[in-house]
């Protein structure tokens, strides 16, 4: 009797072992699945979005332009508006620059401090920029905004991803 | 900064510089109030998201509170226990975000600040025009922000 119920006992043992290991494979196979999709996936980081501006329409004057992507997010797809302020240099240059203050990440905005006209301002601790995106010292940013990499085509502007501009 | 493990990383490392809380506070009701209740959920959870992108280097976004439908009153006595634990942490500051009017009537009981937003029907509108509509909403809360912080830097 008794060793009709320990052996009974190893028997569902080695079963649930069984199936415990099937069930882990089965998880386990989607997680890695998962991790490892984004890396294959090809990135589609090097692409241009299309803004709705204008390259005649760009003034000296920095604006507010948002253009939206899709944006693959590890397995998560969605659709992602990012910001830039653009305007055209003293050379006539097409400028684009990130509005994420390179402190900690808030939104700067273009001329909404009225004790610093004419600069990028950062509501959280007051950091400033130039107009041409340097930091101004002593305030906290320590790094100028950074750029997008631009393309026009057929008269409209296209922005790439924001980089941190190399020259000083 | 959001309640996830890297923001968490960036904000120990900066915490002086972070003395704000967003505490959303969403309403919960079954039966005929599931519809508004999940709108209202739904608005106030997306309109702090915005906020926290706004913002991110000196709020922490924090998970936000589910409470059911009439039990506000009870909520408010854990919430000042929420403001202590947070005052200690440096967050000195605490916005509670929302969708429900029934908090407007409590606003003084509160140690943080109200803001109170209606919540408009997203459901049937596209990724473009809600983005639009709450961006337009996140714009009114903003300044409120700003104005809170030059009190308490006394600029
Ligand atoms: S995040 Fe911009 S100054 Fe701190």
């Amino acid at each position: 009797m008794s060793k009709h119920r320990v052996s009974r006992r190893q028997f569902l043992n080695y079963t649930l072992t069984g199936v415990g290991g099937f069930m882990a494979a089965g998880m386990l196979m989607p997680m890695v699945r998962f991790a490892v999709d984004p890396v294959l996936k090809a990135n589609a980081a090097g692409d241009f979005t299309a803004t709705k501006l204008k390259v005649d329409d760009i003034t000296k004057e920095p604006e507010r332009v948002d253009f939206t992507f899709d944006q693959k997010d590890a397995w998560y797809e969605s659709e992602v508006t990012n910001t830039a302020w653009v305007y055209k240099n003293e050379e006539g240059q097409i400028v684009a620059l990130s509005p994420v203050c390179k402190h900690l990440g808030c939104v700067v905005a273009w001329n909404t401090d009225k004790k610093n006209p004419n600069r990028f301002f950062c509501p959280c601790h007051f950091g400033l920029y130039e107009k041409d995106g340097a930091n101004v010292p002593g305030t906290p940013p320590l790094a100028r905004l950074d750029e997008y990499p631009y393309k026009v085509k057929d008269g409209i502007l296209y922005l790439g991803k924001a980089k941190p501009r190399k020259e000083a | 900064m959001k309640w996830i493990s890297t923001d968490i990383e960036m904000y120990l490392k900066a915490a002086e510089y972070v003395d704000t809380a967003i505490i959303p506070l969403f309403p919960v009701a079954f039966g005929d109030g599931m519809k508004e209740s999940s709108a209202k959920t739904e608005f106030s959870g997306l309109l702090s998201g915005l906020l926290e992108r706004q913002f991110r280097g000196r709020v922490i976004l924090l998970p936000g509170i589910p409470y059911l439908n009439g039990s506000e009153d009870s909520l408010i006595l854990q919430l000042e226990e929420w403001e202590k634990v947070l005052a200690e942490g440096g967050l000195k500051h605490v916005f509670y975000i929302t969708s429900d009017i029934g908090w407007k009537q409590r606003e003084s009981r509160l140690g943080g600040s109200l803001l109170w937003m209606p919540s408009l029907p997203l459901e049937h509108m596209d990724e473009a025009s809600k983005m639009s509509v709450l961006e337009d909403q996140a714009k009114q809360l903003m300044p409120l922000f700003a104005r809170k912080w030059e009190e308490l830097d006394g600029v």
